[in-house]
């Protein structure tokens, strides 16, 4: 719906940025942290921003303790987003005002320019304020912006310099395609003006991508091929159906992300990857299919799970056929990468599922001795081993591979960076399945609990519970699920509250996912430039900005 | 018959000389940086096919080969279809055609014929000149490096092509030939961008109307070393040349690697280096008194032809690039536009190893 305020506008960016591009969210708030922003508007209308760990919040409110204000009337205001007018023909005098102490006001200025350069970018960012400019016509009184396409340049038309005839002939690209690059509006640059050379191949590479965007295309095509390599023959009723309509339901795409982003940042197409990540998605979902039952599960992704559904008997063999249909998946790449990438990639498939059945046999042991860890070094051990691996460490080496990098040393690179982003995101599941809407999350609202699940919430919660509690909440845990009521699970919810275990959790994840950041930057700083490398770089920090 | 392509017979001490000798006449190709290439470039003129092939020779230098060693490349591209490739053996009528080194007169049809060793993809087509030849390049750079490049757009073609199992009779198509010679090693080289536009919409004349070449070749020594052209033929005829302080070239983009094929198919079981991705967009504008000429150029799909480095790991690698083109301009207070397709290269990347 369009917005009809500055502050709207304001709110609804930020909202756009968090969404789509978390590393310039985190970027800003880093700038921003611990001031309160106070924003008030040529149409009367106010804003408040500020940030909290990674995340930015604005709210169209007027703030009561600024530590600083700014005020922009609406030509200013333009100025942060608006790419088809040069900010020296737009400032004028009285347009803008800023208070506060020198350094906080540089701090917020240097948010700005986080914003209004990087965030800019965005196709859906200038789609917004497009809409929002061509709504609030009335208060412009300077010509269209975008002159109508070869139209004669007020310099003349035999004074054309390449330059400025493609930002006059195609003045904003919005109709841009393609996973990688296609989200971000690119500004045309010269390779020679009658003196001076630029390499076509060096420069003009994109840090940042629209996740949203890149994750929804990456799912869509991932989706499609597995439609491809499911069979649509006898028995569907009771196989093949089941195969396709468990991965068609709603998930977020990360792992088909993470695996051609990984290919497209070592120089492959996109296409190359895709088999692969369809392979990896159809292992996912043949993983979960046994989790369920093992976890006695009742939904997964605001469905019933497929043993409740379907029974236990077809759900094991549905999730056999997934595995099955996946590795077939990974061979059938032979034709187009070549046998030497096939083997790499057979190879990185075996070490992924070794460690995911590892992981499950570690959690399923806890919860059959009725153990709980003490320390969190072992549940990130289970976490990174369980899920990590095929979450995300397995999809970018794998899609490494599908580009052609096959060296250990280079694959290896991703291993601790995406441990600590993967641990982090486990984390973060657990928390949201606690505190988390159930229609967003897509699981029963304290499913963990009634699992008896080993999360860093009951981990921190034994270790600091006083004997009572503790005693108390041993004796919930050892119910098997059957027998665990709502209000049994409520309890234990009860109890990490009362022991600050929630808090503690997402402090930990914060704290993980920021060296997983640190690491991206420093481990993977060899990987050179480009919108491939900053979908990679978004989901590293979508970790840290993901709204809890 | 031998993988490589023979060498032509103008090469042959035997053989009658024939043709403009130009300023290289018949020098033996002894330096292990000495080369020369003959390049093709068709574009069927409704628009459905596309070819670029490249015969190259390299000089024998100190090594114990006692001839220059040659290649041989043909790619041919079918719209919304992809790219089909040689590998570097393809297969070629001697002598190939080039007016270069043959007497050709204008409008006379003449042999070309170029596969794969398979027979697929493959041409067989009639060649007929429409226009003059010229030097667009006579670069010197990195010292003792340098080449000349010269070029002929208009060409008329007729013929056959064999594209995925399936042949194509009777096509027509319009495209452009050149012949490049000199000693130069890619790194120092750098890399380049170059096109051309022929308006294929006049049916009057054998001539296209308008042609446009262009040329931006980018060493890093010396200092100042990159230049770059404009060309404009109109009718056959050159009408103008705009130097390089006249012209500019701008991208914008990136054309999405899904749409680049890399060739020939052996680079892919080799596992090259990738390379930067192709800009999506490009401007070529060149202005000269009242004169001005600007070309506005749609990468549309590219095949990235990997080749070897004689002096470094990385390897050289063109970019072919089919899209659409428009090209409006005045020479001579006369104005004129025209779209059409066009086939522009974006070579580079030795430099990076």
């Amino acid at each position: 719906m369009p917005v009809s305020t500055a502050a709207g506008l304001l709110v609804a960016t930020v909202r756009e940025v968090s969404a789509r591009a978390p590393a310039v969210v985190a970027a800003a708030a880093r700038e921003l942290a611990g001031i309160t922003l106070g924003l008030h508007f040529g149409d009367g209308s106010h804003a408040l921003l500020r940030a909290e760990h990674s995340r930015l919040f604005a709210v169209a409110e007027r703030a009561p303790h600024p530590d600083v204000e700014v005020y922009f009337d609406d030509r200013a205001l333009h100025l942060l987003f608006d790419f088809d007018r040069r900010p020296v023909d737009q400032l004028a005098e009285g347009s803008l005002d800023v208070r506060g102490e020198r350094p906080q006001v540089l701090a917020v200025w240097r948010t700005f320019q986080l914003l209004s350069q990087r965030a800019s970018g965005l196709r859906s960012v200038q789609l917004l304020w497009r809409a929002y400019r061509e709504q609030r016509a009335d208060l412009w009184s300077l010509p269209p912006a975008a002159p109508p396409a070869a139209a004669v340049p007020p310099w003349g038309r035999t004074a054309w310099r390449a330059l400025e005839y493609l930002d006059h002939r195609h003045p904003e690209d919005l109709d841009g395609e393609g996973a990688f690059g296609g989200t971000i509006i690119s500004r045309a640059r010269s390779l020679w003006d009658g003196g001076r050379s630029e390499a076509w191949w060096t420069g003009g590479a994109l840090k940042d991508s629209d996740l949203l965007e890149t994750m929804n295309a990456c799912r869509a095509r991932t989706r499609q091929e597995i439609a491809r390599m499911i069979p649509d023959r006898e028995p569907r009723a009771e196989l093949y159906h089941l195969m396709r309509e468990y991965p068609s339901r709603e998930g977020k795409g990360l792992r088909p992300t993470l695996t051609m982003a990984a290919c497209a940042a070592f120089g492959g197409p996109t296409e190359a990857a895709v088999r692969t990540a369809a392979a990896i998605e159809l292992f996912h979902n043949g993983f979960l299919v046994h989790d369920d039952i093992s976890d006695e599960s009742t939904h997964r992704r605001s469905l019933p799970t497929l043993h409740e559904a379907h029974g236990v008997g077809l759900a094991v063999n549905t999730g056999d056929a997934l595995n099955l249909m996946a590795i077939d998946g990974i061979l059938s790449n032979l034709p187009t990468l070549g046998l030497a990438r096939t083997l790499a990639l057979i190879h990185e498939v075996m070490h992924m599922c070794r460690e995911t059945v590892e992981g499950q046999a570690i959690e399923l042991g806890w919860i059959r001795r009725y153990e709980v860890p003490a320390r969190d070094e072992d549940y990130f051990r289970m976490s990174t081993k369980k899920t990590g691996w095929y979450t995300c460490i397995s999809p970018c080496r794998m899609g490494a591979v599908c580009a052609g990098v096959t060296s250990p040393e280079i694959l290896d690179r991703f291993n601790e960076v995406f441990r600590l982003i993967g641990i982090a995101f486990q984390i973060q599941d657990d928390v949201l399945n606690l505190i988390g809407e159930e229609s967003l999350y897509g699981k029963e609202r304290l499913g963990d609990l009634l699992e008896g699940k080993r999360t860093i919430m009951m981990i921190h919660l034994f270790r600091t519970a006083s004997p009572a509690l503790r005693s108390e909440m041993e004796k919930l845990i050892r119910k098997p699920r059957a027998e665990k009521s709502p209000e049994d699970a409520e309890r234990i919810f009860e109890a990490m509250q009362e022991t600050g275990s929630i808090e503690y959790a997402i402090r930990l994840a914060d704290q993980l996912a920021h060296e997983g950041v640190r690491r991206f930057e420093q481990d993977l700083d060899f990987i050179p430039e480009s919108a491939a490398k900053g979908v990679l770089r978004q989901i590293a920090n979508y970790v840290t900005t993901r709204a809890l | 018959m031998p993988a490589a392509l023979e060498l032509p017979a103008t090469q042959s001490p035997a053989a009658p000389r024939l043709g403009p000798q130009g300023p290289f006449p018949s020098a033996p190709l002894s330096d292990l940086l000495e080369r020369r290439w003959l390049h093709y470039a068709f574009l069927t003129r409704d628009g459905e096919f596309g070819m670029v092939a490249n015969a190259a020779w390299l000089g024998a230098g100190s090594s114990n080969r006692q001839r220059p060693f040659s290649t041989c490349i043909l790619l041919v591209h079918r719209r919304n279809c992809g790219w089909a490739a040689s590998q570097f053996n393809a297969r070629a009528s001697e002598p190939l055609w080039s007016c270069f080194r043959q007497p050709y007169g204008l409008y006379e049809p003449r042999p070309l014929l170029l596969r794969a060793a398979s027979g697929d993809p493959g041409v067989e087509l009639m060649l007929a000149r429409t226009s003059r030849p010229c030097t667009n390049q006579c670069a010197a750079f990195a010292g003792d490096h340098f080449f000349r490049w010269q070029s002929e757009p208009g060409i008329l073609a007729q013929g056959h092509w064999t594209f995925r199992g399936r042949t194509w009779t009777d096509q027509q198509a319009v495209g452009y030939h050149e012949r490049v010679r000199g000693r130069w090693g890619w790194p120092e080289l750098g890399g380049w961008v170059f096109g051309f536009a022929n308006d294929t919409a006049a049916t009057t004349q054998p001539a296209p109307a308008h042609a446009l070449v262009f040329t931006l070749i980018q060493p890093d020594s010396p200092p100042g070393a990159a230049t770059g052209s404009v060309m404009v033929w109109r009718s056959g005829r050159l009408v103008r040349h705009f130097p390089r302080r006249r012209v500019s070239v701008a991208v914008r983009g990136l054309l999405d690697r899904n749409r680049v094929a890399q060739v020939p198919g052996l680079a892919n079981l080799l596992g090259v280096a990738p390379m930067a991705p192709v800009p999506s967009r490009l401007a070529v504008c060149a202005a000269m008194g009242g004169d001005f000429v600007a070309l506005d150029f749609a990468c549309e799909s590219a095949a990235r032809i990997v080749i070897p480095n004689e002096t470094g790991l990385a390897p050289f690698s063109v970019h072919e690039v089919i899209g659409p083109a428009e090209v409006e301009g005045r020479i001579s207070g006369r104005d004129f536009h025209f779209a059409t397709r066009g086939i522009v290269e974006f070579a580079g990347g030795a430099r990076a190893g």
